[in-house]
């Protein structure tokens, strides 16, 4: 992103902030904290005096609907630049590290037992950052055909192994009684493709790595 | 690679050209021109010409297929 376009999108984020609380306050100081307490929206009157909160609520809409567009874009574009760049990307090999947040997914367990909540198993998925550590070591390697061809491989093994952990999984878990129960299934399941992603993302990186510096010989010029 | 021969390393030498010199003049990583002397790798038609045609040695001499 252009820097012209960074500072225009901050300074329309802070925009939309002050806007906000702006609006929170005449809304606490002179309309009854309507649209900011819960409300029944089938009970829901207009009053003029909402316009300020409902304006800024539809701004701070907009603002992260464009953040949205702007996040698609950036994607397709860094693709784009992938796709004819001559070197693998820079990466850190430390980047790695951000594989142990996967451990926040045995939250999931607890989190289970107290509010009924499994979102915190599909954090299981940071595992696979792990697979930045192999990326960083082959940072800015020169992508020949060999290399094109050991990443495509590398990527359809991943793929492979993960789709046959999923098939298995449907096919076992899918049976519908874990433990006599619906609910352990599912999470069973979540968990079984949640941990199938995260390694098919790792091994693509680790295969790639070990197809490029495989076969132990010796390495020296002649 | 089984049935698969190459004998890049022969006619680079008579060449006198080094790893390093061939891969950038064929556009590859000096890895990639090691593992195809140990016939390791099998190039793309459009390398093997390359490299028949930066050590001089036509392409049937360079690669066999047993």
């Amino acid at each position: 992103m252009k820097n012209n376009n960074t500072k225009l999108t901050i300074i329309l984020g802070i925009l939309c902030f002050l806007l906000m609380a702006a609006a929170s306050w005449y809304t606490v100081a002179y309309n009854d904290s309507r649209l900011l307490s819960p409300i029944n929206p089938a009970e829901y009157t207009f009053r003029t005096q909402d316009l300020p909160m409902l304006i800024s609520t539809v701004l701070f809409i907009l603002y992260f609907f464009y953040l949205f567009l702007l996040l698609i874009r950036e994607i397709i574009a860094n693709k784009r630049t992938e796709r004819t760049a001559q070197d693998a990307r820079h990466l850190d090999p430390r980047l790695g590290c951000f594989g142990f947040l996967g451990f926040l997914g045995f939250i999931g367990f607890r989190t289970y037992i107290t509010d009924r909540e499994i979102f915190p198993f599909v954090f299981f998925l940071f595992f696979g950052f792990f697979g930045f550590f192999y990326e960083g070591k082959m940072s800015d390697t020169f992508m020949d055909e060999r290399y094109r061809e050991n990443e495509l491989r590398a990527q359809a093994k991943a793929n492979q192994i993960a789709s046959s952990i999923i098939l298995l999984a449907c096919v076992i878990v899918g049976q519908g009684k874990l433990m006599g129960n619906l609910e352990y299934t599912l999470i069973a399941f979540l968990i079984v493709v949640v941990l199938s992603i995260a390694l098919d993302l790792f091994l693509s990186k680790y295969l790639l790595y070990r197809y490029d510096h495989g076969s132990q010989f010796d390495e020296s010029e002649d | 690679m089984p049935g698969f021969e190459c004998r890049l390393k022969k006619y680079r030498q008579l060449k006198e050209m080094t790893q390093e010199q061939l891969a950038s003049q064929v556009g590859v990583r000096r890895e990639t021109i090691m593992r195809l002397e140990k016939a390791q790798y099998n190039p793309s038609l459009k390398l093997a010409i390359d490299i028949s045609r930066a050590v001089e040695v036509p392409i049937e001499e360079l690669f066999i297929f047993k």
